[in-house]
């Protein structure tokens, strides 16, 4: 228990230092709190130029719902939960290098994977406020009405998701150690996992292989099931199998996550890499 | 022409140091069309929308959104590699050697904006490559020069961009995610995804984009679609006259007010 707490301390303590380090730069600061805005209406302004206007009949047909602006907002929402896994937590070590306080924080009386821990922490609470005044403006904005009944399900889905994508963030930050520039792990991975999710599109228009693959994935289970339970999106498979696909998920993308960051932990140190650019 | 050569060699020992990157930068503008294809099926159930022809001068949404992607390449490599430059030079701690060295800053900035052009291109040249092989683009050698002759406007253009980027690194030191910001306002108002007539403040704001008017050049190349030649090279040069001196003022400035005020070496 003792231990338990001295590990809650530590992350609190990454967590107290990163707000203050973000602070510390406000414009940038201020910038995360508008660039979701600015980085999803290119889609909505996309769905237009094809439909010439916010509703599509194909979309309707396939997914029961017609409003492009709902359908792709709930997708890009969600995916706003990848930046916590991919860039946060992927950057956590690396960031450290760069301040040259690396090899002094590892020297600390705690495990490594505290400190990521730390990251997500932060960076969960960060993004959980940048998501909820998004979701704010973008409904009140295009009016866009959800049904209130699925709410508590939803959140219960993105927390699943939320706890699988840590696994992710683990696993990029612990590749982060032995292969130095983890800004392209974190985009390569990002870019992959936005392609195989759908996101703006259900999973019937993804090739076969793709659907395969997405099935993988916490985001299709996290984008999907949300979707459904606040837009009523018509799904093939159920509720409970979403919920039981996400808890078996977690489980391996967060074993397999710190199997790797322990591996890379390791060999960081047996080579004498920690410190090297 | 010695710092620019010295620049040069610098940046691609440290490139090549990463070759990771130079597969990811290469396949990533493709991937990034995808989610797009898959959106357009899903909302207009095939590869043909009349609405989309109707802005675009060409129904078939995915061709303009490939070449829009390929071409965007230039921008955002002006905007990152040279906003990002003077920050990774004071993440490598060589940030105050290399502006106290007795040469003056824009030549360094000369330098590592060549780098990011012929980096750029080698992408360019190998993205179409994967697109005439995988989509059957086809691209002739009376195609080429005119392509040449706006990639060339536009990249004089992006130098200015670039100057701005980098000035803005200096002032607000944490940059990164600005210019990230920076790259999605660029993405909104440019027509790399969608034809800016799309909404009337899309269409106003992008005619301050050099992009727009090399896109516009190059889709009508590669397209067959109706363009102006000298309108457009004309409106091009003369951004590129108004965008380069403005970056090399802005840059000088900033420069000149860190070096003032002592905040150089500040992280």
């Amino acid at each position: 228990m003792k231990t338990l707490i001295h590990y809650l301390r530590a992350i609190n303590a990454e967590n107290i230092k990163e707000w203050r380090i973000e602070w510390k730069y406000k414009p940038d600061f201020f910038r995360q709190f508008v660039e979701p805005f600015v980085y999803l209406l290119p889609y909505f302004l996309y769905g237009v130029a094809l439909l010439g206007g916010r509703f599509s009949e194909h979309l309707r047909s396939i997914t029961g719902i017609g409003d492009m602006i709902a359908y792709t907002f709930i997708g890009y929402l969600i995916m706003g939960f990848l930046n916590t896994a991919c860039w946060a937590m992927g950057a956590s070590l690396r960031k450290e290098q760069w301040f040259g306080t690396l090899d002094t924080i590892f020297v600390a009386p705690v495990p490594r994977w505290v400190y990521v821990a730390g990251m997500a922490a932060h960076s969960t609470c960060h993004q959980g406020l940048i998501m909820f005044i998004q979701a704010i403006v973008i409904t009140s904005v295009f009016a866009i009405v959800f049904k209130t009944t699925g709410i508590f399900f939803a959140l219960l889905i993105v927390a699943l998701m939320l706890l699988a994508l840590y696994g992710l963030g683990v696993l990029v930050a612990g590749l982060t150690i032995g292969l130095k520039q983890w800004w392209v792990i974190s985009e390569a991975l990002s870019t992959l996992i936005l392609v195989v999710t759908p996101i703006a599109y259900p999973l019937a228009v993804l090739p076969l292989i793709i659907r395969k693959i997405s099935l993988f994935l916490p985001t299709t289970y996290g984008v999907i099931g949300v979707r459904h339970l606040l837009l009523g999106e018509h799904l093939d498979i159920g509720l409970g199998t979403i919920f039981l696909r996400l808890a078996v998920i977690l489980i391996v993308w967060c074993v397999f996550g710190f199997g790797i960051f322990i591996l890379m932990d390791r060999y960081g140190r047996k080579k004498g890499i920690l410190s090297l650019y | 022409m010695r710092i620019i050569i010295q620049e040069l060699r610098k940046e691609f020992k440290i490139l090549l140091a990463y070759p990771i990157e130079i597969a990811f930068w290469i396949i990533s503008p493709i991937l990034w069309v995808i989610p797009l294809i898959f959106q357009g099926k899903a909302l207009i159930g095939g590869l043909q929308s009349s609405a989309f022809g109707n802005l675009a001068g060409t129904s078939e949404y995915i061709p303009y959104v490939l070449i829009g992607a390929i071409f965007s390449t230039y921008m955002f490599s002006a905007v990152w590699s040279m906003g990002n430059s003077l920050r990774n030079e004071m993440f490598y701690g060589t940030l105050e050697h290399i502006l106290s060295a007795p040469v003056r800053p824009i030549y360094l900035l000369l330098g590592k904006g060549l780098y990011n052009s012929i980096l750029s291109t080698v992408f360019v040249v190998a993205q179409i490559l994967i697109c005439i092989v995988i989509f059957g683009l086809s691209i002739t050698l009376s195609k080429i020069v005119p392509m040449l002759f706006f990639l060339l406007l536009l990249l004089i253009g992006l130098y200015g961009v670039g100057f701005i980027a980098a000035a803005l690194t200096l002032l607000v030191k944490e940059a990164h995610g600005l210019l990230h910001m920076f790259e999605y306002v660029l993405f909104l108002f440019s027509p790399i995804r969608y034809p800016v007539e799309v909404h009337p403040v899309t269409r106003a704001i992008s005619v301050f984009i050099p992009l727009t008017y090399a896109l516009i050049a190059l889709r009508g190349i590669l397209l067959g679609l109706k363009y102006d030649f000298w309108q457009t090279s004309l409106y091009l040069f003369a951004l590129d006259c108004a965008i380069v001196p403005l970056g090399i003022v802005i840059f000088n400035l900033i420069e000149k007010k860190t070096k003032t005020r002592g905040t150089l070496a500040h992280y």
